[in-house]
């Protein structure tokens, strides 16, 4: 029998959490130096114009001001990930409104705002795209004319404005829609949204005299950023040391080099400390929000609702660089299949440059847009056939042993039961309750990323223990989650457990907080860690007690035998007098997810990996004269594989799903002629608690084989089904399909005054 | 400009101190003081990151001009307990799995705190009403609301 669990499953306080509560917690945007500079960027005011001059002499005989710099000071290099495309400080043109195209230190910030305002900079516009459909129109503008000369990675299909395009390839779609009965057309589209996280983008950066910069930094990815910013100040990556304090909030956006290059410029610059902060109209302006999408879709299906064939593309507008766009037009490949068995596929993600701001990663990239336009189709299709939508997805989605699009095999498949229980909680027998009330259900399925982790593990003196992870903890406390799984394992409780993270200088590399991967990739490099400990405690222990290695097993924080035992603390005692302390490095990588290369071509991430299955309902109402929406009830089904901490896990849920709702419903930046009118917390309207019902949480579990005790990745799933529930609710309620997000009330109202003239 | 000289009672300790007249507390707690649990993002009045309580209202620190101050009372989050004397709000989000990233918590703490000191046994609707001024953009505020009731639940017998 399984020994019983006392700390992995088990609802404890995340480790981080009195620093927390007590205002105590150092974070990024706190962190301060003596004699720190405070640095500010100038922003291009054009969408795409050539800049002719930039005069920075009268910034420079300001009060306070020490620096000031452009182009002109740094190296002439592009960085990227998948394609190398984007430059510290627009050289010789602007690509959209928000561009950096200088950045200045001064004393105060005042006194930096005031050398920003100085700076002259004279543009000479140039005809710009604004959309996918302005920048793929025959003879449109290119926002790179030099996009042959960027390096990429090789896989990538680019043309144009065009910065890739990913395909799955299954079967033969004309056959597929050839033998359907119906086939269903739609065109939809969703808008640029952030993650709005309530922590700024900040850094720190500060030069010692051997020529090492160290920057204090509120990224996700620290060692991302020290090889990027490696390429941008052309040091090798030893000389960039990254650590990260405390993050308010991530959800992706701080995934990529963000303020950090230009602290440091500022600061080798000036030979002082400088610190970079970004406001809330650069965040809404100049930071890396999700792209917005235009979805088309050709579903085939027979009279009794089966699947035929689907032709997808989705086109994503990912602004000025390529950011995220080619891995996350891949990935939206997977989500245009939905979690459904459909013989022949022809979807394709589209990459798109536009002269807007560049986008990036946002929780669960690609998911919600494309999971809005599949399961809304699904919806429309079911009324068309009249069918009832959740046996029109019980009819087709995966079980256990199927393929997915990519032919990759699909196992620990919990997907029949979240639909079944999400309806059913819901109450799904009575779908329309009332007037102008309605309920809708919408399910996915989502990757848990892979990447390596690895952890050093120390068992002190006293008989607690130094988890050392190069993960940052980025609020989901997932970090809370590996330390379970670590005292779990070592027999020790959660409050033995300390952790130190993410310092590139000192702790061991970590591909990072992404993917929904911490808790699972971290927690499985402490499994390895503590299985060698392990072995080094029962070695010195079996010479203690006198007992073969075989005979020993961990309990309370002690080696025992029969009667005898010895504490974990007396043990690292001795092994600091003898052998230099027990320690042990734990690694993880997740295996590769075997999958048909021959259904892919220009495909970032072709198979998804533990995948996570989850349905979500929602029952709502909508108000027919003023178009108002009032969720009243919502529930989340999620195959979490296992829960390690079923507060945190319901915490993702409840998190996650505030942020679709948000997305569903009210979130949108708003551009007009490349321009955003709503760069402000006003008006990019992020729901309060005001905007929200309970959110009622129903954990799945059906274990992964590779995660920590059967965990799957858990943080970026509840943010993609809430634009899809939300939207076929108020179709349920209305009878008026809204085919583009968010969903406002003025929308609904159109579309009701349209219906009924 | 000329720096206004002020005394500021913070937590109970006065502070002589000299500010700009348009500096606003926020940034005096913060830069001068150093008292860094009083968080910043928007300066603007729409998040909620900075509140702090002044003759016990709930108020945006960013918005509020430290000369205001001068003779009143104003708590921070470091002003209502240490890890020794956690205040019953700071054990509640603590048990309740509240905190997430936690860069809201110190505001939405103090801005329950505020609430509760008027409403002491406020129903759910009440403290969403109280709250809705304060962004939370990682928990939904399910757990915040469980946090505050059953802070209120704690405190309401010991008034
Ligand atoms: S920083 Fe004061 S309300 Fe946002
Ligand atoms: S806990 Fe992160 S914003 Fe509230």
């Amino acid at each position: 029998m399984a020994p019983e669990l006392r700390v992995v499953g088990k609802p404890l306080p995340r480790v981080d959490a009195y620093g927390k509560v007590t205002g105590k917690t150092v974070y990024a945007a706190d962190f301060t130096l003596p004699g720190m500079l405070f640095g500010k960027v100038l922003r291009g005011t054009e969408p795409h114009a050539r800049i002719v001059r930039i005069d920075a002499r009268r910034a420079l005989t300001l009060p306070g001001v020490r620096a000031v710099i452009s182009a002109a000071d740094v190296a002439d290099v592009r960085y990227g990930g998948a394609l190398k495309d984007e430059t510290v400080f627009a050289r010789e043109k602007v690509r959209y409104v928000g561009q950096p195209v200088a950045a200045v230190a001064a004393a105060t910030s005042e006194a930096a705002e005031a050398a920003l305002a100085a700076i002259d900079v004279v543009y000479d516009p140039l005809p710009a795209v604004f959309d996918v459909e302005g920048a793929l129109a025959p003879g449109a503008p290119l926002v790179h004319e030099a996009w042959e000369t960027y390096s990429a990675i090789p896989i990538l299909y680019r043309e144009g404005n065009i910065c890739n395009r990913a395909r799955i390839l299954a079967g033969d779609v004309e056959r597929g829609l050839a033998e359907a009965d119906r086939v269903f057309e739609h065109r939809f589209t969703t808008r640029m949204v952030h993650q709005g996280y309530t922590e700024p983008r900040a850094a720190v950066a500060a030069w010692d005299s051997a020529g090492q910069v160290t920057v204090w930094s509120n990224t996700q990815l620290p060692f991302e950023v020290q090889n990027t910013l490696a390429e941008i100040l052309q040091l090798p990556p030893s000389r960039i040391r990254i650590l990260v304090p405390g993050i308010g909030g991530g959800f992706g956006g701080k995934l990529r080099v963000g303020v950090e290059h230009f602290a440091a410029l500022l600061a080798r610059k000036t030979g002082r400390p400088v610190r970079v902060i970004t406001t809330s109209e650069e965040e809404l302006t100049a930071a890396y929000p999700r792209q917005g999408t235009i979805v088309e879709l050709k579903t085939g299906v027979t009279r009794d609702g089966r699947l035929t064939g689907k032709q997808g593309r989705i086109f994503f507008d990912t602004g000025a660089f390529a950011g995220s766009g080619p891995g996350v037009a891949s990935v939206a490949t997977l989500i245009l299949a939905g979690p459904y068995c459909i013989p022949n596929l022809h979807l394709e993600g589209y990459a798109v440059y536009t002269n807007k701001t560049n986008c990036g990663s946002f929780r669960a990239p690609s998911g919600p847009q494309a999971n809005f336009a599949v399961e809304s189709q699904m919806d429309i299709i079911a009324d068309a056939l009249g069918m009832d939508p959740l046996d029109l997805r019980l009819r087709n989605i995966v079980r256990e042993g199927d393929e997915g699009p990519t032919g990759q095999l699909l196992t620990g498949v919990g997907l029949e039961e979240c639909l079944r229980r999400a309806a059913d909680a819901i109450g799904w027998n009575d779908r329309r309750p009332g007037p102008s009330r309605g309920k809708g259900i919408a399910c996915g399925w989502w990757t848990t990323t892979g990447g390596s982790s690895g952890v050093y593990v120390k068992i002190n003196p006293d008989g607690t223990v130094a988890l050392n992870t190069g993960a940052a903890e980025i609020g989901t406390g997932a970090l809370t989650g590996a330390a379970q799984v670590l005292a779990e394992q070592l027999s020790v409780e959660l409050s033995d457990i300390n952790l130190v993270s993410a310092d590139t200088y000192s702790t061991p590399f970590d591909f990072g907080a992404q993917g929904s991967r911490t808790a699972f990739s971290v927690g499985n490099a402490c499994r390895a860690a503590a299985a060698d400990l392990r072995r080094q405690l029962f070695a010195l222990a079996s010479r203690q007690l006198g007992v073969e290695p075989d005979a020993l097993e961990l309990r309370e924080r002690h080696v025992v035998a029969g009667g005898k035992r010895v504490s974990l603390a007396d043990l690292s005692r001795l092994s600091q007098q003898s052998g230099g302390g027990l320690i042990a490095h734990g690694t993880f990588i997740a295996p590769p997810t075997p999958y048909d290369t021959k259904r892919v071509e220009a495909h970032v991430y072709p198979a998804f990996h533990s995948p996570s299955f989850h349905a979500h309902a929602v029952d709502l109402a909508v108000d027919p004269e003023t178009g108002e929406v009032t969720l009243h009830r919502y529930v989340v089904a999620q195959d979490v594989g296992f829960a390690l901490n079923p507060t945190y896990v319901e915490g993702q849920i409840e998190g996650g799903v505030a942020q679709g709702v948000g997305q569903a419903l009210s979130e949108e930046i708003v551009y007009e002629n490349g321009r955003v009118v709503n760069p402000n917390l006003t008006d990019y309207k992020m729901p309060t608690t005001l905007d929200l019902p309970r959110i009622e949480s129903i954990l799945v579990q059906h274990p992964s084989a590779v995660g920590p005790y059967g965990a799957k990745g858990v943080g970026e799933p509840p943010n993609i089904e809430p634009p899809a529930a939300v939207a076929n609710a108020v179709a349920a309620a209305i009878g008026v399909r809204i085919t583009s997000l968010p969903i406002t009330a003025e929308k609904i109202v159109m579309a009701l005054r349209k219906e009924t003239p | 400009m000329r720096k206004l000289p002020l005394s500021l009672t913070i937590n109970g300790e006065t502070h002589e101190l000299l500010a700009e007249p348009h500096h606003p507390l926020l940034e005096v707690l913060r830069t001068q003081l150093g008292l860094i649990g009083t968080k910043e993002n928007c300066l603007e009045g729409e998040c909620g990151v900075c509140t702090v309580l002044l003759d016990g209202m709930a108020v945006n620190s960013c918005l509020l001009l430290a000369a205001q101050c001068q003779g009143r009372r104003i708590v921070t989050i470091e002003g209502l307990g240490g890890p020794e004397t956690l205040h019953p709000l700071q054990e509640t989000f603590v048990e309740h799995g509240a905190v997430q990233c936690g860069y809201c918590i110190p505001g939405m703490i103090l801005a329950a705190k505020a609430y509760l000191d008027q409403n002491p046994e406020p129903t759910e609707g009440e403290i969403r009403e109280a709250l809705s001024g304060n962004l939370c953009r990682c928990t939904g505020y399910q757990k915040i609301l469980d946090a505050v009731l059953a802070a209120a639940g704690v405190l309401a017998p010991m008034r």
